[in-house]
Formats: C-alpha cells, structure tokens, sequence
C-alpha cells in the first residue's frame, strides 16, 4: 500500500511538472500534426483509400507520436532529478527510487497516451474514414500498448546513461524497434513493433490477404497473445531498469 | 543516534586510478545533539553525508542511524533519517504544501492527518503565508526551508544537513539555524556539514573536522580552539597538520 501511495505521489508531481503551459501548446501542436499530414494527403490524392488511411494512421500515431512523446517525457526519469537537484530528496525515502522510476513511467504513459488520444480524434476526423468509432477503439488499444511497451523501453536507457538517455533511447527505438522488429526471426518477438503491426493485421482483417513477402513481418498468434507479450515485456523491461536503478550510484560529482 | 564505524569510500577516476574520497570516518552524534562537519570543499563531507544517507554504498565500514545499519536495513535508515542538501531542488511549480504533502506520501504517511502534519510543519517553519504560492515565486530562504520540511514531514528522529546555508545570504542562514538549534531541543540528533565556520560556531555541540578524507579533529569548541580561542585558527592548524 506504500509502495503504491509513493509510486501515485511520484507520478501526480510529474504530471504537475507536465502540465505547464509550454508543454501543453507543445502537446496540441504535437497532437494536430498527424491530422494535418492526414488532410494534406486527402486533398493531394484527391480522396483516401481506406487501407492507405489506416496505415498513414498507424505510422502517425501509435508509432510517431508515441514515440516522440515517450522520449521526451520518459528518457529524462533520472537524468532531469539529477540536473534539477531532486534525485537526492527523492531517493533518500523508503522505495524512492522504484516510486521515481514507476511513478515516471505512469506520467510518461498517461500524459503521452492523452496526447496520442487526441490527435487519433483530430486524424481519423481529418481521415473521413468509414467505420469511425471502430477505428478509434482500435487505435486507442494500440496507442496504449504502444506507450507502455515503448515507455518500459526507453526506461533502460534511462537508468543506464541518464546522461546519454536520449541519444541512447533513439538508437534503441531505432535498432530494436525498427531493426530488430523487421528481422524475420525469434529476435522480432521481443519487439512492441511486432506486436502492433500484427495486431493491426489481424483487426483490419488484412491476413488472408496479405503477400507471402509481408507475412513474415507479422506474427501468427491471436491477438490475446500479442497484448500478453506487449504486457510482459513492458513488466520484464521496467523491472530490469528498476533492478538497474536499485544499484546505481551517483558519486556527487557527476551530480552536476 | 548517528553513527559512522571506519567508514571508507573509494571511486574509480576516468584515468582508472582510485581516488579515496572517504578514508576510515568513525564518528557519532547522540539524541538532542548537533555536531558540526567542518572540511573545505571536496574533502569527503558530502560523501560521508550520502553514505550516511544510503544514498552511496560505502566500500568498507559501516554506519547506523537510529540502530538501524545502512548495510543491511537501508529502507529502516530512510524511515529514520532527514536529509538536506545545499541544491534545494524544489520544483518550481508546486507550491509548499504541495510539495510536503507529496513527500509525506512517498515516505507512506496515512492520508489521514496528512494535512493537519503539513500545516503544522508549515507553522513550524514560517511558511503559512507562502503555503499556497508556487515555490518558484519563493525567495531563496524559503525554499531552503520548503526543502527542510521535505526532511522532516515523516518526523525523523535524525537529520543529516548537507551545506544548508551555502546558498542563503546572512538573515536566511540565521533564521535556518535558528530553527535547527530548536530541533535540537525536541531531542532530534542532527549532523551538520559547512565550511562557513562562523554561522555554527556558537551553535553545535561538537565539531568534527575532515581533511583528505580522514578525520583530522574532532571535539568542541573550547577543546578544539584551545589557548587560540578561535574555531578558525584551529581549524587551519589541524588540516596544516594533516597536510604534514
């Protein structure tokens, strides 16, 4: 009961922090980007077909923006307590540093997964796309997967380069996520890519369909299956980094 | 109450040399107590401080705070311990019972008598007229006392002060010792780290001075200052005598 008291109290003076009135203008531009990528679209194909839409949708949302949002608000979880003289003061409590570790990555996902919300509203509006409502409920399942496997992610880096958290979480979502993820081999199962992008398939309905050359890039399972993976995955990485976090020591002069 | 036993703390230079911050620190502070850490910067009195703290591991020794070890019961230490720092590191948009409430939660206090602990904390501390103003409208000392708050919303019976006054100008740094000297009074040990001499001369108890990692003097004013009658002056003789 403490331990989730500490980890609430941790993630509602993030989301505090999140709330300033930059970073909201920043999250609405952020949010009306994809929709504005989606009309310009429409009107230069004169029109939208309804596959194209889905796909420009996902690679906007889920992908994109959620991506964007999670380096921006997770990678920073020790670098910025340490440049802002925090760390200390939290760390000192009873948990403190798996409250500032879990804590963050609930704001991460919480405030990135709002924002990626809304420009889904904004972009399937702009899409016109038929069958609306049932888009939306599937691409906020995807959004939310989306942000808590890539949150746990980036949550590695975080604690091992804090300094580095950004350059380094870029070349993992880069390596593992589009890399790795595209690799026709057991290494693209412990990729969120994976999970979404055969999600997505199987929900579209796309599967008989789809080219013997694109089959290799999904997997088989149900989708059950490939939310547990995404929900395992996320546990397995965030505590590794809670692990890592645990042990790590900053001598003072690195504190600077 | 605070207890240091040989306490050592080597770190590993980028040129791969070891550097021994800390070197065999033995030291205790009892119930009701201030006992002052004198040394010039980078000697080792932060980083006795952390590993007092559990906020560094140390490489050999060991302390106990409130009986309870940093080895082997560091969420005990934390339970018993209030730490400040010089860095404040107060978020600029909370305001101070903002700030007090959200730490009384990470350290798990019931929410229940949350708020009337922070109020009274706020009035111990002379901030019930800024309670509501964001912390970064704040002036320096009042940060620094937001921040002394934070160590002391769970009650701890042992305080651990890193260079409090370091950012203060003279009122602020007065008006914090004041209230440090009566949290001694409520039988509270605390340890406090400076190299400005002069603002806790008349005020601690005992004094433990810190050269190159090593304990180098050690007693109260009188004994230490001697037939001198100066902290100063027998602070400079005992670091000249360590550097031989």
């Amino acid at each position: 009961m403490n331990a989730v008291r500490g980890i609430l109290a941790v993630a509602g003076f993030q989301l505090r922090r999140m709330l300033s009135p930059q970073r909201l203008v920043v999250a609405v531009a952020g949010a009306a980007f994809p929709a504005a990528v989606m009309l310009a679209a429409r009107r230069i194909a004169g029109g939208l077909d309804r596959d194209f839409g889905v796909v420009l949708l996902y690679a906007l949302v889920p992908e994109a923006l959620c991506l964007l949002g999670l380096l921006v608000t997770m990678c920073p979880v020790v670098a910025d307590e340490l440049e802002r003289g925090t760390w200390q003061h939290v760390v000192v409590r009873p948990g403190g540093r798996r409250s500032l570790l879990v804590g963050t990555f609930l704001a991460a996902v919480g405030w990135t997964a709002g924002v990626a919300l809304l420009s889904l509203a904004l972009t399937l509006f702009a899409a016109g796309l038929d069958d609306s409502p049932r888009l939306a409920g599937m691409f906020a399942v995807l959004v939310l997967l989306s942000c808590l496997g890539r949150a746990a992610l980036f949550a590695l880096p975080a604690v091992i380069v804090p300094k580095r958290a950004l350059v380094a979480s870029v070349g993992a979502a880069i390596v593992v996520e589009y890399l790795a993820g595209f690799l026709p081999a057991v290494v693209n199962q412990v990729t969120v890519s994976l999970r979404l992008r055969s999600l997505l398939v199987e929900w579209m309905g796309w599967r008989r369909n789809l080219p013997e050359s694109l089959r290799l890039f999904v997997d088989d399972q149900p989708p059950v299956v490939q939310v547990a993976a995404v929900l395992v995955l996320t546990a397995v990485l965030l505590t590794a980094a809670s692990l890592i976090l645990a042990f790590r020591q900053f001598p003072p002069a690195e504190e600077a | 109450m605070i207890e240091a036993i040989d306490l050592v703390k080597h770190f590993r230079a980028v040129d791969g040399s070891v550097v021994r911050a800390v070197d065999g620190v033995s030291l205790s502070v009892g119930p009701g107590e201030m006992v002052g850490l004198l040394g010039a910067n980078g000697v080792g009195k932060t980083t006795t401080m952390r590993m007092l703290a559990t906020l560094l591991s140390p490489t050999a020794g060991t302390a106990r705070i409130a009986g309870c070890d940093i080895r082997t019961d560091p969420l005990g230490v934390r339970r018993s311990l209030g730490y400040l720092s010089a860095t404040t590191g107060v978020p600029d948009r909370l305001t101070p019972r903002e700030v007090l409430c959200s730490y009384g939660r990470l350290h798990g206090l019931a929410e229940e008598g949350l708020g009337e602990r922070v109020s009274r904390l706020l009035a111990t501390l002379g901030l019930e007229s800024c309670a509501g103003r964001p912390c970064g409208r704040l002036s320096s000392g009042q940060r620094q006392r937001v921040s002394l708050g934070r160590a002391l919303v769970h009650d701890p019976p042992a305080l651990i002060l890193d260079e409090p006054t370091s950012a203060l100008d003279v009122i602020g740094a007065r008006d914090l010792l004041r209230l440090l000297a009566e949290l001694r009074g409520t039988g509270r040990a605390i340890l406090i780290s400076t190299h400005r001499l002069h603002e806790i001369e008349r005020r601690c108890d005992r004094f433990v001075i810190i050269h190159g990692g090593r304990i180098v003097g050690e007693g109260t004013r009188d004994s230490l200052a001697g037939a001198s009658g100066s902290l100063e002056e027998a602070f400079f003789t005992a670091v000249a005598g360590a550097e031989g």
